[in-house]
């Protein structure tokens, strides 16, 4: 035990039971295919008496001689599908269920938790079995009788379900297939399994074995079994939790470091442009930059993936975020926030997406009829660039070449922009506030010139509507996600994505990008969440814990935490560097669609459909992460649900939120379009 | 059979077989097999739930919590399907039920347009553009009040801190940055749960905030004072301003406060802007009052019965205020009344008390039959009806003695109309339409006549639309309906002419002699002010703000220059320069100056009602 490791040795054993269980059953599954075989004979030659006598003895009822009887149709249905063939008595699957619901009712409770986990997976399949089969109503009875005691985070994927009770309806059925391609995992502790297996091997149930030996994948750990708070937090998923070996990947978290040349540049203008530079630069080194003094060992190689080269107007502008960060007030628990609402008046209920640029000065808003708008959010109107002829006669060399290109008479507070076909799903802005990117149903994604206020480019790869679009932190990439159940990677400069992230099980709802820009996290209906190497393009964490899809997403500024929200109306709170789910916090009533971390990290901000902002307290999760606590073991993993994490909760009038974001000074900025008209006219 | 009910059961809703032959014959296809069709229903079934379930994930990109057809529109779309055109509705389709012949049936009403019509309907306004509004959601944690953001107390919670003085408490703290003690443990286990349940009950606090106080002071000195903008101002911000449930222990003792005064003092005027008061409290929609009833109630019960509201009753419209008063108790009891505090049946049987009552004076009956007749038909068809026999002895006696005291009489003429307005909506359901004027005369005595021309007007479709358009007036201006058509009250306007050039409208001169109340001409003054605009009379504002600032003597007086106070009737002289405001009934005074109508508009003292101030206004200056 002390030299192997808990998986190896897990998994071992799995197999080897496994085919113990296979071979019992066959054995059980050829007598009865004989005493089946012999009844179908008395029946053809009309030996009635024979028959009833054999019946009785053998104790089959009547039904159970139709599927033999019935010729197989199968032929036109899709091969795939015949996983569920089986030839079984459909009343038995009523049966087995129940049994193996007694069974678990009668084991220990520190197992009962861990063993209920298997009944969910185990119904559906069953189901899938006896509708395969066309017992359809007996897959109806027995959806019936026992759906209701599944969890009810699973009642979505039973809603889809119960709308199957043909065998023509399971080809092409998104669920179906994701049932059918893949094991549903279940984490369990080597006690609980081994129950589980006596009990197998003394029944000898053959569909049961069937369905726990081919579509279950059982992941025996050593330790206590998990309490039912442990196994809840992390279940959910369409298929179960994430396999042991799917978060070991090494995973560099930490931030790039900046690049050396900015550094002496940088003070240089720091000394032209303050006076009391000796002041300023103590307090400059703390904000920011104590991180990129050392060395940072989960940081990535600077050219792990190719970054554009910094531009001067790219130093220019880390400058003055720097100068930001310095009047930076501190939000958390002691330091209340002050929000600044933006309300979006007389929208007709059209928006579909809203973001706020990095340094606070733009808003981008989509609109379900196809248009994109771009607020200024400062005095400054946004203005088109000169046509070229009378951009020849300006003097490049000018300090204020930036200033001169533009047009003034083309002023205004907003701009409109047109192109999309279809409601605009996202829209956002590129790190240097160049470029827009915006996603929309019509299955395109297009990129916007904020000087020109034109479309540059329509990216076409999705053939459906496309969910979310976003830039990378460092511009050159980004990426886009959509119905299709893949995400892209596209450079600005090419018009075929340069990665695909495939593995999601449905659609893929959102997507971030890493703050060092070598990952890509995305959230999707599958309710699971993804972290995607951009490098390699392998899928490096699977965190599973959302009971609904997931619509947003969010890295702390540091990278290493992951906040993630959706249609659950939970915030979950993920340690990227080890893929454990640290913190739940419940609050929200109705989906959450906007998440934003402080500038220093210490306070999440959410909001969504319930017309509220909600402050949560991340510096005490951070504080009360269990260090010792081996994550090998699931049961030694605790997920901090305290109620306490919920600092404040202010709420609109009727106002969904829609967008958040911290300004460089921690001021927060909520946005939504106002709902009710009579709250417009106050 | 029994599988299609199961499924049914469990699935919900289900397409039947007979849609799909129906559907089959539209496109052509006669005599579909049965079980085609059910294969069919239940194929559509499944691909129409599919659907929904794509269209599902579209409303949810979209931000929405309502599924639109938009999002059917797009899914269908999604998977390649041509979605339907011609069925854009941004909001709910309503569907209307209708059975019969055992059928059950659940339809979109569509209206078939007259394209002419639609040609000629002039253009809808263009839509109002997209604009961006900012606004303080908090700062440093605290909300402001301001009209963008909720109001700090729900309706909810204040309905609750009824029940749970802790909720209180928490209202409270919403308002207060919290006192932050908790400080975080490293060590996650041993002390939190020291913290978590060491939990000290607030102490709910009832101070104001400075802000509030004078919010407090502002309004009440505004609802009270001499300038009408500026009452309505404030009425307007009791009405709709959110965060006042703090305040609303001080508004409701200030109005109890001022009822109680002003009603030993016969200040008619007053006693009507603190109903205005109640009004604009009670339509605020953030407000809760059913804490406060206790207060308001016995407020507004005393301006429906009170035995004499004003110091002449015999000119004064205190009738007005009666209606005004007894309409607000029927909205409250409609909003308040419930099983347990039995409010409607305790107010109804205080009416009914005054109404039965011989002895009660009859501006009280007045206002019993008012009060009565706001709170609905069965309340007047189970308390008024029995005792309209009996009120018509009484009133009969009255017009038709011999001892004529005019206060009486014009209470009669008043009664009278009550009845008129109230009991025929009733007694037109109750009675058959050809019950002659006997019946009636034996059952109503003295207003049998009256009740039944009036039941008879009802009646008439024509005369049914006229009385509505006469109701709707009456509402409007009901005071100057009731004393225009008084015949007793014809009274002379004489200008006397005053320090300063100012005029007053003098006391009118009654036909009937001396009335019995215990007023005389010279002390029928109601609100006594300076000649002197409002903004240079410091005592003027000194003794509202004695009144605002102590609630045990809430003397709402505005007291002018003359340095009198408050003081009892017979002790003023005629000579002081006083102004008595008051909607007058029309008179024989048509002499016009100028100088009263600026004078009247200065001190804003025009109107009692907003809805009528304009025919007061040119009544007063008609008077003057």
């Amino acid at each position: 035990m002390a030299g192997q490791t808990p998986g190896m040795f897990g998994s071992s054993r799995n197999v080897a039971v496994n085919s113990t269980l296979q071979n019992e059953a066959k054995s059980d599954f050829s007598d009865k295919q004989t005493l089946l075989a012999v009844l179908q004979f008395l029946k053809k030659n009309n030996l009635k008496g024979t028959e009833d006598l054999l019946k009785r003895e053998a104790g089959i009822k009547d039904d159970d001689v139709i599927p033999q009887t019935a010729p197989p149709s199968e032929t036109d249905v899709s091969h795939a599908l015949a996983a569920y063939k089986s030839a079984d008595d459909p009343s038995l699957y009523m049966d087995h269920y129940t049994d193996l619901k007694n069974f678990i009712e009668s084991c220990l409770d520190v197992h009962k938790v861990e063993l209920s986990m298997v009944l969910y997976p185990v119904f559906v399949h069953m189901y899938l079995e006896l509708v395969y089969n066309e017992h359809e109503r007996h897959a109806i009875i027995f959806f019936q009788k026992f759906s209701i005691e599944q969890e009810d985070y699973y009642q979505d994927d039973l809603n889809q379900l119960s709308t199957v009770t043909k065998k023509e309806h399971m080809k092409g059925n998104q669920l179906m297939e994701n049932f059918k391609g893949s094991r549903f995992v279940i984490k369990m502790s080597r006690d609980s399994y081994n129950h589980l297996k006596r009990h197998l091997q003394e029944k000898k149930m053959k569909p049961l074995l069937n369905i726990i030996q081919e579509h279950l994948f059982i992941d025996v750990f050593d330790g206590v079994p998990r309490s039912k708070q442990q196994i809840q937090a992390t279940s959910g998923a369409v298929l179960g939790e994430n396999e042991r070996d799917a978060n070991k990947a090494k995973v560099f978290y930490g931030l790039l470091k900046e690049p050396e040349i900015n550094m002496p540049v940088e003070e240089e203008e720091e000394s032209v442009e303050v006076t009391d530079k000796s002041k300023k630069k103590k307090v400059k080194k703390d904000p920011l930059l104590t991180k990129k003094a050392k060395n940072d060992p989960h940081a990535p190689q600077l050219n792990r993936i190719p970054l554009p080269e910094m531009k001067d107007n790219d130093k220019l502008e880390k400058i003055t975020a720097y100068r930001e960060a310095l009047r930076r007030v501190k939000v958390g628990r002691d330091h209340p926030p002050t929000i600044c609402f933006y309300t979006m008046l007389n929208s007709y209920k059209g928006v579909t997406s809203l973001d706020i640029a990095e340094d606070s000065s733009l808003m981008a808003a989509g609109f379900a009829d196809s248009t994109i708008r771009v607020f200024s959010m400062t005095p400054q109107p946004l203005r088109c660039m000169k046509i070229a002829s009378s951009l020849e006669g300006i003097d490049k060399e000018a300090d204020d070449v930036l200033e001169r290109m533009m047009d003034d008479r083309t002023a205004s507070d907003s701009k409109l922009l047109l192109g999309h076909s279809g409601p605009v799903y996202a829209a956002r802005f590129s790190r240097d506030r160049k470029y827009l990117i915006s996603s929309s149903e019509d299955g395109t994604v297009r990129l916007w010139s904020l000087f020109t206020w034109t479309n540059l480019v329509c990216y076409k790869g999705h053939n459906h509507p496309v969910w979310d679009v976003e830039f990378s932190p460092y511009g050159h990439y980004f990426v886009s996600v959509g119905q299709d159940r893949v995400a892209r990677l596209w450079s600005t400069d090419h018009h075929q994505p340069l990665r695909m992230f495939a593995g999601h099980l449905s659609d893929v709802d959102c997507v971030k990008f890493h703050p060092n820009s070598n990952y890509v996290v995305t959230g999707s209906s599958d309710r699971t969440i993804r972290l995607w190497d951009i490098l390699n393009g392998n899928c490096v964490r699977l965190l599973t814990g959302h009971k609904g899809s997931v619509q947003v997403l969010a890295f702390t500024p540091d990278g290493r935490f992951l906040a993630s929200a959706g249609v659950d109306c939970m915030v979950l709170l993920w340690d990227i560097a080890s893929g454990t789910l640290l913190a739940q916090m419940k609050g929200h009533t109705e989906t959450v669609y906007s998440l934003c971390f402080g500038r220093d990290g210490a306070a999440l901000a959410s909001g969504g459909l319930d017309c509220s902002v909600k402050l949560w307290d991340i510096a005490r999760v951070i504080q009360e992460i269990d260090t010792e606590a081996d994550i090998s073991i699931p049961s030694s993993v605790n997920v901090n649900d305290n109620p306490k994490l919920l600092l404040e909760s202010y709420s609109t009038k009727a106002t969904p939120v829609l967008a958040l974001h911290f300004t460089r000074r921690n001021l927060l900025i909520a946005s939504g379009p106002a709902q009710i008209p009579e709250s417009t006219k106050t | 059979m029994a599988e299609k009910e199961h499924k049914e059961i469990k699935i919900g809703s289900h397409i039947p077989a007979e849609s799909v032959k129906v559907v089959a014959e539209s496109v052509g296809i006669a005599g579909l097999p049965d079980d085609a069709a059910t294969q069919l229903a239940e194929d559509c079934t499944y691909r129409l739930k599919q659907v929904v379930q794509d269209a599902i994930k579209f409303m949810h990109h979209g931000k929405r919590k309502k599924l639109s057809t938009a999002d059917f529109d797009n899914a269908l779309r999604s998977k390649n399907i041509e979605p339907l055109y011609g069925f854009q509705s941004k909001d709910h389709i309503p569907f209307r039920f209708a059975s019969g012949g055992g059928r059950e049936l659940h339809f979109t009403e569509e209206k078939e347009l007259d394209l002419q019509d639609v040609i000629n309907t002039p253009l809808p306004k263009v839509p109002l553009d997209l604009s961006l509004k900012a606004h303080w959601l908090c700062i440093e944690g605290v909300q402001p009040t301001v009209p963008e953001n909720p109001p700090p107390a729900s309706k909810d919670q204040q309905q609750k801190e009824i029940l749970d003085t802790s909720v209180k408490t928490v209202i409270d703290k919403q308002q207060k940055p919290r006192p932050i003690l908790e400080q975080p443990t490293k060590t996650k286990h041993k002390h939190k749960g020291i913290t978590d349940l060491a939990k000290v009950k607030d102490l709910s606090t009832h101070e104001l905030s400075v802000e509030q106080q004078l919010y407090y002071k502002e309004i009440t000195e505004a609802c009270v004072g001499p300038d009408e903008s500026r009452r309505s101002e404030a009425l307007q911000s009791l009405a709709t301003d959110p965060g006042l449930h703090q305040m609303l222990p001080r508004f409701s003792t200030f109005i109890s406060e001022g009822v109680k005064i002003n009603v030993v003092q016969n200040n008619l005027a007053l006693l009507i802007y603190l109903m205005r008061m109640v009004k604009s409290l009670m339509d605020n929609q953030t407000l809760y009052l059913e804490k406060y009833l206790h207060e308001f109630i016995p407020a507004v019960s005393t301006c429906i019965v009170s035995k004499q509201l004003c110091i002449r009753p015999d000119v004064d419209n205190h009738w007005a205020l009666r209606d005004f008063a007894a309409r607000l108790m029927g909205q409250m009891c409609k909003i308040f009344s419930t099983s347990t505090n039995n409010i409607q049946a305790r107010i109804t049987k205080t009416f009914n008390l005054a109404l039965t009552n011989e002895r009660a004076a009859l501006a009280t009956q007045y206002g019993a039959v008012a009060g009565l007749g706001e709170m609905g038909s069965e309340v007047i068809k189970s308390f008024l009806l029995p005792h309209v026999k009996d009120l018509g002895d009484r009133i009969k006696t009255v017009t038709d003695g011999v001892v004529l005291n005019p206060a009486d009489k014009i209470a009669a003429e008043n009664i009278k109309k009550l009845i008129a307005k109230y009991l025929p909506p009733v007694l037109k359901i109750l009675k058959g339409s050809s019950v002659p004027v006997e019946d009636y005369n034996t059952e109503f005595g003295y207003f049998g006549p009256l009740i039944h021309a009036a039941v008879g007007r009802e009646r008439k479709p024509s005369g049914n639309q006229a009385s509505q358009i006469a109701k709707a007036a009456m509402s409007q201006g009901r005071p100057q309906v009731y004393i225009q058509q008084s015949p007793q009250a014809i009274n002379t306007g004489q200008g006397r002419p005053l320090s300063g050039g100012i005029r007053t409208p003098t006391t009118p001169i009654l036909q009937g002699g001396q009335p019995k109340t215990p007023s005389t001409p010279g002390q029928q003054k109601i609100v006594i002010m300076s000649s002197q605009p409002r903004q240079s009379t410091p005592q003027a504002e000194k003794s509202v703000n004695i009144s605002s600032s102590n609630n045990s003597q809430t003397v709402v007086k505005v007291v002018g220059s003359s340095s009198q106070g408050i003081s009892v009737p017979g002790q003023r002289t005629s000579t002081t320069p006083k102004i008595v405001v008051m909607s007058m009934p029309q008179g024989s005074g048509s002499n016009q100056s100028p100088s009263v109508n600026n004078l009247s508009q200065d001190l804003g003292v025009r109107s009692v009602f907003n809805d009528q101030s304009a025919s007061n206004i040119k009544k007063e200056n008609e008077n003057g």
